[in-house]
């Protein structure tokens, strides 16, 4: 009975990353300065702007040029609601960066820099091109990453598709998941996870709780993210980073998207209300 | 005398002198303790010798009438130890199994006595002795009274090893039960040789080949059956087993399971030689029974927890597959198929030497790998193979061939023994037919559990991690220790490669039971061996030992080619364990749990009971224990025999009762005795002349 | 009717333990029990519910005492929540049968008690490990987690077994304490809510509503109708994610690749269908003081249609699945909690409402539309696993119902506000304290809230997964290894949630 109900529906899978994905590329990604590079819209007092963020993602420099931190954004909407000529909401699964600081956009980093670092990942990864294992740590989440995690194995993203693999065992792993803030408690275990992986091995921190601890920092039982307990390669925001930032996230520390010069960020100008 | 027979002669003198060492010059000196057992296995090699001789066809004969007289009443030669010790080739065929065994086991034996585990007075080396020299007079007794003669002797030694450690309680019941079930095998082969030597008039084992066919050949023969079975521990009668074998100190049960069960096997198939196959239904009988005791046998083993009982309980299921394989022999002798009874008695034979190298192989070892005095639970054996290496890889080997994995010999033996149940097809009748398909069943069953049974053995106790409290004193064995260990090891994995050649001779022991060409026809080509039947199906041990090395070769140079000499690069880690911040106890599977999945699947065999019961006495588990830490509940879990519960204790009432009417007639009066004897004479005068 | 803001204070903890003491004996149930950090001493807080509602009672435990006689023994639904008072503020309950860290780490140097500010600064945490509780032949202890197998949060249970059987089970919680109670103090009320959702992530509405509401009680201010429906919408949209997962973790136990599949989808359409109306998928950034941010992006028409459709397939699956005999023999008379049992410790949400508990926060205690809509409670009595998925299956068919009447109403009331006048609410002006609840997917969350000047001094939320995850330890009565993760499963608690 069952092989005929599964029949029923056709295929639902995504062909994402090979055909686009409508889904895909209306996901909602953390908030974004509208701001281009060289125009710097007016700002007002810089206090007035830095203070809209709960969780202090929200800087201007000297130049009056509002940055935001997406590693710290907890996609709250407060700013995209009360600012709109300044803030608005990006659009796609491609908000991973390779750098902590690539999270901060408009992104300022040099291009060498940038590309001496994806070549390194790629190269540390080649092996692991077609067929990856993945292993997830959760590090003190709030539940909610582990629910975008294991949806890549329900039908409609099923990463089985692209050569990826959920394993228990540490010692088969590749790429490590690590979700939440890095609560104290998980911090040994942590490491001894990352330790007992085989080399060539990739970090990705999923989600702003791993980046930067979110709103849930300063904290005695948490660190700032999961970066001071363990290396991390891919760092991937979002408050939960979407099922499709996750893959994507993935496809990047594997060297599989295509490599687009400048920031992997596809900021777009949202309206006030944001995509779906 | 002819030359073998001097060589068997002195076998047998060299043993009697190991006894005589042992008892005169005791255990003070250093060098008196291991004498006796390198005298033994000198007398083994002679002894092997001699069998040699006896399948090659040799005349191997003590006439006695060079040694001892003979009484002559009418024309009938009464206790005519006229006829001495011969071998032929049967007799031979097992001189050499047991006594190649024994050999090694000697050696073993002395470096473990010479030990710090040695016996501290004298008596075991004379035990031992005389189990090997009553080995040695059943195999070559050419008449009833010397085979009765050693077998009483047999269960006096067993009696002397497996109560030699006067410890415990516990051990003086297992002695008295092995003596008992000793005396029960004997009084059934004395009414069975007294049935048939009245009705042959002669006191040689090949004249009692002459009693017509009748009712009384066949009680003799069921008699006969039953009296060997009990040696060799065939369902019921195999309670006395794993109580005696793990109740005998160090190598001893070396002896008694290794070497000297034999002397079962050699009676079954002298058996069916001088008297061919017994009735049908009693055929069947011995099937179903072969099959319960190897199930029962392999059902106990994989759930004990002390060494010494697992070992002994495998026994018990080897003994099951053997007696299939015989089984499958006389089904075959019953409809005239020769080849059918060569399949069977082949395989049979088969596992007979295999099992005596494993078994001997595994005591031998288990002895070194149990510290003095200390318990030999299996949990605390972990990881022995650190602390006893030569030990270790001893019991490794024998568990593989008991297991009967590939490329050792137990492997071959299984094959032999599943092909031949396969054969069942061929007979004609629908309850052979039946039985044999059951019997087929149970060793494939059995067969699998005895893969857990071994895998709990190499992978916890050789293997494991050592427990926190270490048993320093565990010492290896010693030089001839490991002469020993090495012999019986390489035996297990040899016999295998060496598979047509090990066949020829059975087939060349055999030839008292049925033409040798009916046995090599098992030789499909120089290397190859069949179960007799043409295209049915072929293996080529031989060629598995020339493969699956070259096999390994080849992949270990794939995968140093591919990994470019990062091959060996080795990096040592603790075992994952989930990243848990520890327990309390211990956290791996313990010898018990890893039993334990058994113990549910085979409640059925086993009677299984788990009880968790609460300690405390509320409801409500948090608040009722006002220690803190304090235990919540207790675990117990409990296997019984099914032989044991529901046949042997039931009958201890009834039989108490007897023994105390019994015991009226002890009356201590010397007139009631020797009214008693009277009347006994009077009986016997009557009784003779009313047959006359 | 969201609860009061009134609270009583009771002479000693001796008579506060009376009064518990009584109220569970005479049939209402221990709610929560914390402390809060007073004037250099401890104020111990107890809520006790009924058919009627929550009552709120304080005892002050003064500055310098560092014990207390302890209510375990007495009421043993308060197991965990004095272990958790213990571990933040560093007073010893008397008599307490097992004082062993719960939310903080046993090893590691003593911390300085993070509930406290100038209370008993430091006690040493209990030396002994963990110690196991079954004894008997050959058992050992498999430690399980923190690391599992699988895409699971961080918890380890101990499982002392002979090799399969259970006879009893430990758990370590430590490993995810996030501190989210401490984090509250000095936000701002606007704020709190980002918090409030983020302490159990799968049932954010849920939190989200039971903090706002609170906080409206505080500012004394009246949710808007449409405000509640859309909020009555969001949490309901959750409970079905929520259920759907957990009907996904079981097929995916017992190994029924289709259905774990379409299930699957099914929640993954779910979760869509909350991004769709409110931009993230797990409702978050919806419920705020006073009010909802902003409409759903879907016209009730089409909140209908996609509802409909869901509907229809969800429940053509649920019937397929409660059809299959093989996964219903792996459920049945597996991780039995007897009524009486669950009755003693005041067993939350589907669990307690499986063991024949009939008490449901929409129904006995409404807040948002659950008054005018009706919610009807669906009960068992077998206590087993079974009977925890009939409970969910049943609140998924009432959670479509729900839905349906959620859009038709606010279809039918038309356009008009989504807040309450926010500039009072959360401004310096705001002082006061209130408890408030909402029925999240695991069961009731509490939220006792305290502001002053517009800022949270303290806010305790209790979720529904801490009060019954303590009974993960009572459940395994004659199961063994393999039908473990069908009892973690039919719990469907979250961690995150339970270690705070």
């Amino acid at each position: 009975m069952w092989v005929l109900r599964g029949l029923r529906d056709g295929i639902l899978t995504s062909r994402w990353p090979a055909r686009p994905d409508q889904y895909a590329a209306a996901t909602r990604g953390p908030a974004a300065s509208l701001a281009r590079s060289g125009s710097a819209p007016d700002s007002g007092p810089a206090g007035e702007v830095t203070g809209l963020c709960p969780a202090g993602a929200i800087s201007a420099d000297q130049a009056g040029r509002v940055r935001v931190d997406q590693g710290s954004c907890i996609s709250c909407g407060r700013c995209v609601q009360l600012r709109p000529d300044i803030f608005g909401w990006s659009s796609g699964p491609g908000s991973a960066a390779l750098t902590r600081a690539g999270l901060v956009v408009p992104a300022d980093e040099s291009l060498e820099a940038l590309a001496a670092v994806t070549d390194a990942l790629r190269a540390r990864t080649r092996a692991l091109r077609r067929s990856v294992h993945l292993r997830h740590v959760d590090a003190g989440s709030d539940g909610s990453e582990e629910w975008e995690i294991m949806a890549l194995l329900n039908p409609v993203y099923d990463i089985h598709r692209l050569g990826m693999f959920f394993t228990a065992s540490p010692r088969h792993a590749d790429v490590l998941l690590v979700t939440g803030a890095g609560a104290n408690g998980m911090a040994d275990p942590l490491r001894e996870t990352y330790e007992a992986m085989p080399h060539p091995k990739v970090v990705i921190a999923v989600g702003t709780d791993a980046v930067s601890g979110g709103i849930l920092s300063p904290s005695y039982a948490t660190s700032r993210g999961v970066g001071h307990i363990v290396p991390v390669d891919v760092w991937l925001p979002g408050s939960p980073p979407s099922p499709f930032a996750i893959l994507s996230a993935i496809l990047l520390a594997l060297g599989r998207l295509p490599a687009s010069a400048g920031s992997h960020n596809l900021t777009s100008t949202g309206t006030a209300g944001g995509p779906r | 005398m002819t030359g073998f027979g001097s060589v068997l002669a002195a076998g047998l003198i060299l043993l009697a002198l190991a006894a005589g060492v042992d008892l005169l010059a005791g255990t003070r000196r250093p060098a008196s303790r291991f004498v006796p057992y390198l005298l033994g296995a000198a007398g083994s090699v002679c002894l092997v010798v001699a069998g040699a001789g006896g399948v090659a066809g040799r005349e191997v004969a003590i006439r006695s009438g060079a040694v001892l007289g003979g009484v002559a009443v009418g024309g009938h030669h009464l206790f005519s130890v006229a006829s001495g010790l011969s071998a032929d080739r049967l007799s031979g065929l097992f001189l050499v199994i047991a006594f190649g065994a024994a050999a090694a086991v000697s050696l073993s034996f002395a470096s473990w006595a010479a030990g710090p585990a040695g016996p501290g007075r004298r008596g075991l080396g004379a035990g031992y002795a005389l189990a090997l020299g009553s080995v040695a007079v059943v195999l070559t007794a050419a008449d009833a009274f010397t085979l009765l003669f050693g077998w009483e002797s047999l269960t006096l030694a067993f009696w002397l090893l497996a109560g030699f450690n006067r410890g415990s309680p516990s051990r003086r019941v297992s002695a008295l039960i092995t003596l008992a079930f000793g005396r029960i095998s004997g009084a059934c082969l004395l009414a069975g040789l007294l049935l048939l030597v009245t009705r042959s008039g002669s006191l040689t084992l090949a004249g009692l080949a002459h009693v017509p066919a009748g009712p009384l050949r066949a009680t003799a023969c069921v008699l006969l059956l039953a009296g060997f079975a009990v040696k060799v521990g065939l369902v019921p009668f195999q309670v006395w087993l794993p109580r005696g074998y793990a109740a005998a100190p160090g190598p001893a049960r070396a002896v008694m399971a290794g070497v000297s069960v034999n002397v079962g096997f050699y009676g079954l198939w002298r058996t069916l030689a001088v008297l061919g196959p017994p009735p049908a239904a009693v055929t069947d009988i011995l099937l179903l029974l072969a099959s319960a005791t190897a199930l029962l046998g392999i059902a106990h083993a994989a759930v004990q927890g002390s060494l010494q009982r697992v070992i002994a309980y495998s026994s018990v299921e080897n003994t099951g597959l053997i007696l299939a394989g015989f089984g499958v022999a006389l089904v075959g002798a019953a409809n005239g198929s020769r080849a059918l009874m060569a399949v069977g008695l082949l395989a049979a034979t088969l596992q007979v030497i295999a099992h005596t190298a494993a078994k001997s192989l595994l005591f031998a070892a288990s002895s070194n790998v149990q510290p003095p005095g200390g318990s030999d639970d299996l949990d605390s054996l972990r990881g022995s193979v650190r602390r006893t290496p030569w030990a270790g890889t001893g019991l490794a080997i024998g568990s593989l061939t008991l297991a009967g994995l590939p490329p050792t010999a137990g492997f071959v033996s299984e094959w032999f023994l599943l092909e031949a149940l396969m054969q069942q097809f061929r007979v004609p009748g629908l309850a052979d037919r039946l039985v044999l398909a059951i019997t087929g069943a149970a060793v494939a069953l059995t067969a699998g559990f005895a893969g857990v049974t071994f895998v709990r053995l190499i992978g916890l106790v050789v293997l494991g991690r050592p427990a926190s409290e270490q048993h320093a004193t565990a010492a290896d064995a010693g030089r001839a220790g490991r002469a020993g260990i090495v012999l019986l090891a390489v035996a297990c994995l040899a016999l295998a490669a060496v598979t047509p050649l090990e066949i020829r001779l059975i087939g060349a022991g055999l030839a008292p039971v049925l033409p040798t060409p009916a046995v090599t026809a098992a030789l499909k080509s120089p290397w190859v061996v069949q179960p007799v039947f043409a295209g049915f199906s072929i293996l080529s041990p031989s060629w598995l030992w020339v493969v699956m090395p070259a096999l390994f070769v080849v992949v270990a140079t794939l995968a140093w080619l591919a990994s470019g000499s990062r091959l060996l690069r080795v990096r040592r880690v603790p075992a994952w364990r989930s990243a848990t911040a520890g327990v309390s106890g211990h956290d791996s599977y313990t010898a018990f749990g890893f039993a334990n999945p058994t113990r549910r699947v085979l409640a059925a065999v086993l009677h299984t009971r788990a009880e968790v019961s609460r300690l405390d006495h509320g409801t409500d588990s948090e608040t009722a224990d006002a220690v803190p830490a304090a235990p919540h509940v207790e675990y117990s879990s409990d296997v019984i025999e099914v032989t044991e519960q529901y046949l042997y204790r039931p009958l201890q009432r009834p039989f108490a009762l007897l023994v105390r009417q019994a015991q009226r007639l002890q009356s201590g009066r010397l007139d009631a005795y020797l009214a008693y004897m009277l009347i006994a004479l009077i009986a016997v005068l009557a009784v003779v002349t009313g047959l006359h | 009717m969201t609860a009061a803001t009134d609270h009583e204070l009771a002479a000693s903890v001796a008579e506060l333990w009376d009064r518990v003491t009584a109220h569970v004996a005479a049939g209402g149930r221990l709610a929560d029990l914390f402390g809060t950090a007073r004037d250099g001493g401890l104020l111990i807080t107890a809520q006790l519910a009924d058919r009627d509602g929550i009552t709120t009672l304080d005892a002050m435990l003064p500055a310098g005492q560092a014990s207390y006689p302890s209510l375990t023994p007495l009421v043993g639904s308060a197991f965990w929540y004095e272990r958790e008072i213990h571990d933040m503020f560093g007073v010893v309950p008397q008599g307490h049968p097992r004082l062993e860290p719960l939310v903080l780490p046993a090893s590691g140097p003593p911390l300085p008690r993070p509930g406290s500010d100038g209370g008993p600064a430091r006690i040493d945490p209990d030396p002994r490990a963990l110690p196991r509780h079954a004894i008997g032949p050959g058992l050992f202890t498999i430690p399980h987690g923190p690391v599992r197998s699988g895409v699971t949060e961080s918890i380890e249970y101990l499982v002392e077994t002979p090799g399969e059987d259970i006879p009893h089970l430990n758990m370590r919680l430590f490993y995810k304490h996030r501190g989210i109670e401490v984090r509250y103090t000095g936000m701002q009320a606007a704020d709190g809510v980002l918090l409030a959702e983020r302490t159990e992530g799968i049932a954010s509405v849920a939190h989200a509503i039971a903090f706002c509401q609170a906080v409206e009680l505080i500012a004394d201010s009246e949710v808007p109708w449409r405000a509640a429906l859309i909020r009555t919408l969001h949490a309901e949209l959750e409970r079905l994610a929520c259920h759907l997962d957990v009907i996904v973790r079981l097929a995916d136990g017992a190994g029924l690749a289709v259905a774990t599949a379409r299930f699957g989808w099914h929640k993954e359409r779910v979760l869509r269908l909350t991004g769709q109306l409110s931009g993230s998928r797990f409702g978050r950034g919806v419920v705020t003081p006073g009010g909802v941010t902003s409409a759903p992006r879907l016209e009730p028409a089409g909140i209908l249609t996609a509802a409909g459709d869901l509907e229809r397939q969800v429940s053509a699956d649920v019937r397929l699945l409660m059809g299959t005999a093989s996964f219903l023999d792996r459920l049945r008379r597996t991780g039995p909690l007897p009524p009486a049992r669950a009755a003693q410790h005041g067993a939350l949400g589907p669990i307690g409402r499986a063991s024949g508990g009939v008490d449901d926060a929409r129904q006995s205690r409404p807040y948002a539309a659950y008054g005018s809509l009706g919610t009807t409670v669906s009960s068992r009595d077998d206590g087993d696993a079974l009977a925890r998925l009939e409970v969910r299956v049943d609140e998924i068919a009432s959670s479509f119902h729900l839905i349906r009447q959620a859009a038709d109403e606010l279809d039918e009331a038309g356009p008009g506000p989504l807040r309450a006048d926010s500039a009072a609410i959360g401004g310096a002006g705001t002082d006061g304290r209130a408890l408030s609840w909402a029925e999240a997917p695991q069961g009731e969350v509490l939220y006792d809230v305290r502001i002053e000047s517009g800022r949270i001094t303290r806010c305790r939320s209790r979720s529904a997964s801490f009060h019954n995850l303590v009974l993960m330890h009572e459940v395994f009565a004659g199961d063994i290894l393999t039908d473990f993760p069908f009892i973690e499963a039919s719990f469907g608690l979250s961690v995150a949630g339970a270690a705070g």
